[in-house]
């Protein structure tokens, strides 16, 4: 293992991959600060960049821009009170008082210095346990990943969306749309309409442009806007407090992060609920609830760190069972199945210097947020200016020729079109997005593994559940559906918090 | 486009029928159990036990009402034209990249949407020239993608 982690340290620290971390931090920390560009459509839209990169690079980048574009969310949220990105919406009160207060370096370092201990922490978690898990799942056949599969898509759709039943349809369309082409089981063209284009089925990176950028940029043109004014032009020195806060709050901290980790790595709910929750609870066992809402750090703290952890959490699943926790990560396995690199067990025991490489990616990036954060914050009051009636158009051309640049076919753009379109109408009525492309990113996945386990049992659905821990994943995701499906029918919905992103 | 539930309900119900029909017949060359087909109707008819549910549901809920609403902004005509403006220029965008080439057909684009944005014209072209320019060094120079150059052939670099 040490020899492997050598070796990944070498194909990090190489000047290629330095820099690929260098740009992505700076590019996810401007897209991320403003407001209506989320860390979502920040991913989306370097994908097409990353298919030109090799395998190291290309995850770097992903998991760079990400982290980055979390945590700088924070900042108009702090200047502004317009979170940027959604995982920031959850405590953008509390850092908009201190801003008002006028101490906005108090909530811009919180929200720097908590979010790179919180993303730290997520990563240790990582690095621990996903190795453990990953020998544990060597032995997992067909049937035990067709139920992984089924508790990923599960949570999705029933924990991590407010609309269970929409987001069950976005979800069985995207498995629907993953079923075009001959990429099945059986080999034969499914919903081609005879041409050619599809045969291979969509295509992932001009869909996923679509979906995330495309459909900003309606959004955007729809409800207009220009860019809000901030309130502060000063911004005093952002470290000052911090070693006193944390050892002022060091058990929100901890709490912040574990809880952030663990909503991370349950399928299906991402930074903005590691991010609600872990507010919620901050709230709940503070000995002074009544501050939180008026810039009171505790919660800033608390649900800072939690969002920063989530994102390293949700790469546990990712890389082990190649399941995606949210839509980053379902973008980020996109590439990874790009790159010849598709997630699993095995990925583990076969080129284990690449999994290291993503852990030691992750290490970087965060420790690059405290100076690259401290300068974004320092300027962050002229990139807030910039206005978005600019950056939406440029954002527009970039998808086409992102979408065209994979495979020099138009048809590509089309199809980025075709899913901008998609959904754009999914979200004005409510449906919510990331399960369609949870849905075809995973529905080859749940197909093959349907399939081969009905062969196996000669076609008898008990084969499903006649293995110990297929009985017991079964359990738990039937469990999830029907605790979901009964709570709605007693009239309520079971309370959840907006997810999206 | 806004439709309520109901009217979704019956889309998407509409949707797994036409599924179930496409996916019915498929040939299963190797004679397995289940072929091709297994896997699309399954989820076909998830899809129309959902789509049922919804339908019911918004029959219950919304009173006598369009099926097809406008939502609140595009009661505003400028809002719906800017917002048709986008697939317009990805349609325009294929449509005539090849004819007019990258460095034409870009900046054109751009410049429409600026000026809908509401910028000043020397501006919103300025800006597309300089937006344009980069985007193609991007892609063209460190990618090494072969972006259509058009009449602007004989300059190509």
């Amino acid at each position: 293992m040490l020899d492997a982690y050598v070796t990944a340290l070498g194909m990090v620290l190489d000047p290629y991959v330095l820099f690929v971390i260098t740009a992505s931090a700076v590019y996810g920390l401007v897209v991320g600060c403003i407001p209506g560009l989320s860390a979502t459509m920040a991913t989306a839209l370097l994908v097409p960049l990353t298919f030109f990169m090799p395998p190291v690079p290309a995850i770097a980048a992903i998991v760079t821009t990400s982290t980055m574009a979390i945590f700088s969310g924070d900042i108009p949220g702090c200047l502004l009170r317009i979170p940027g990105t959604p995982a920031s919406a959850a405590y953008v009160d509390d850092s908009y008082q201190m801003t008002l207060k006028g101490k906005p370096e108090l909530a811009l370092g919180i929200g720097l210095w908590f979010s790179v201990l919180g993303g730290l922490f997520g990563t240790a978690v990582m690095m621990v346990a996903s190795p453990a898990i990953a020998d544990f799942a060597l032995g997992f056949g067909s049937v035990e990943f067709f139920w992984i599969v089924m508790l990923g898509l599960g949570g999705a759709v029933f924990i991590g969306s407010s609309t269970p039943l929409k987001a069950c349809i976005s979800l069985l369309i995207g498995l629907l749309i993953a079923m075009i082409g001959m990429n099945n089981p059986a080999g034969q063209p499914r919903f081609t309409f005879e041409s050619t284009e599809m045969l291979g089925g969509v295509s992932l990176i001009p869909m996923m442009v679509g979906m995330f950028a495309c459909s900003e940029v309606m959004r955007h043109m729809v409800s207009g806007g220009s860019a809000p004014h901030a309130v502060v032009q000063k911004i005093g020195p952002i470290f000052a407090n911090m070693w006193r806060l944390t050892k002022q709050y060091p058990w929100q901290l901890i709490r912040g992060s574990a809880l952030g980790t663990i909503i991370g790595i349950q399928p299906g709910s991402g930074a903005d609920m590691a991010a609600w929750m872990s507010y919620a609870m901050s709230k709940r066992f503070s000995k002074e609830p009544e501050k939180f809402g008026t810039g009171h750090p505790e919660g800033l703290i608390e649900a800072g760190a939690s969002n920063n952890s989530s994102l390293a959490g949700a790469w546990i699943p990712a890389l082990v069972f190649g399941i995606p926790g949210d839509s980053i990560t379902a973008i980020a396995i996109g590439v990874l199945m790009m790159k010849n690199m598709a997630p699993g067990p095995t990925i583990f025991v076969n080129n284990p210097e690449n999994v290291y490489a993503v852990f030691l990616v992750f290490v970087i990036a965060n420790l690059m947020m405290l100076p690259l954060g401290w300068a974004i914050i320092k300027v962050a009051t002229r990139v807030l200016s910039v206005p978005r009636r600019v950056l939406m158009p440029i954002i527009l051309l970039f998808a086409i020729v992102g979408s065209y640049a994979i495979n020099n076919s138009l048809f590509d753009v089309g199809v980025m079109l075709a899913f901008g379109v998609l959904a754009f109408v999914l979200e004005e009525n409510d449906f919510p997005v990331a399960p369609v492309i949870l849905g075809v990113v995973l529905g080859p996945l749940l197909e093959e593994y349907f399939i081969n386990s009905m062969i196996k049992s000669d076609g008898r659905l008990i084969g499903l559940v006649d293995r110990p821990i297929a009985a017991v994943l079964a359990a738990i995701t039937i469990g999830i559906i029907g605790w979901t499906v009964i709570a709605s029918l007693r009239g309520g919905k079971p309370s959840k918090q907006p997810a999206q992103g | 486009m806004k439709f309520n539930d109901l009217f979704g309900g019956l889309v998407f119900l509409a949707l797994s029928g036409l599924v179930a029909i496409a996916s019915w017949n498929l040939p299963n060359p190797s004679q397995q159990p289940l072929g091709p087909s297994a896997f699309p109707l399954i989820l076909s008819g998830l899809l129309a036990l959902c789509a049922a549910i919804l339908a019911i549901n918004g029959a219950r809920t919304t009173q006598a009402g369009p099926w097809i609403g406008l939502a609140d902004w595009a009661r505003s005509g400028s809002a719906l034209a800017r917002l048709l403006l986008v697939p317009a220029a990805v349609i325009f965008y294929m449509l005539f990249a090849e004819t007019l080439g990258f460095l034409i057909c870009a900046p054109l684009i751009l410049i429409v949407l600026f000026l809908a944005g509401g910028a000043r014209p020397l501006h919103a072209i300025g800006l597309s020239l300089a937006a344009a320019l980069v985007i193609h060094s991007i892609f063209y120079l460190a990618l090494g993608v072969q972006l259509p150059w058009g009449p602007l052939e004989p300059f190509r670099w």
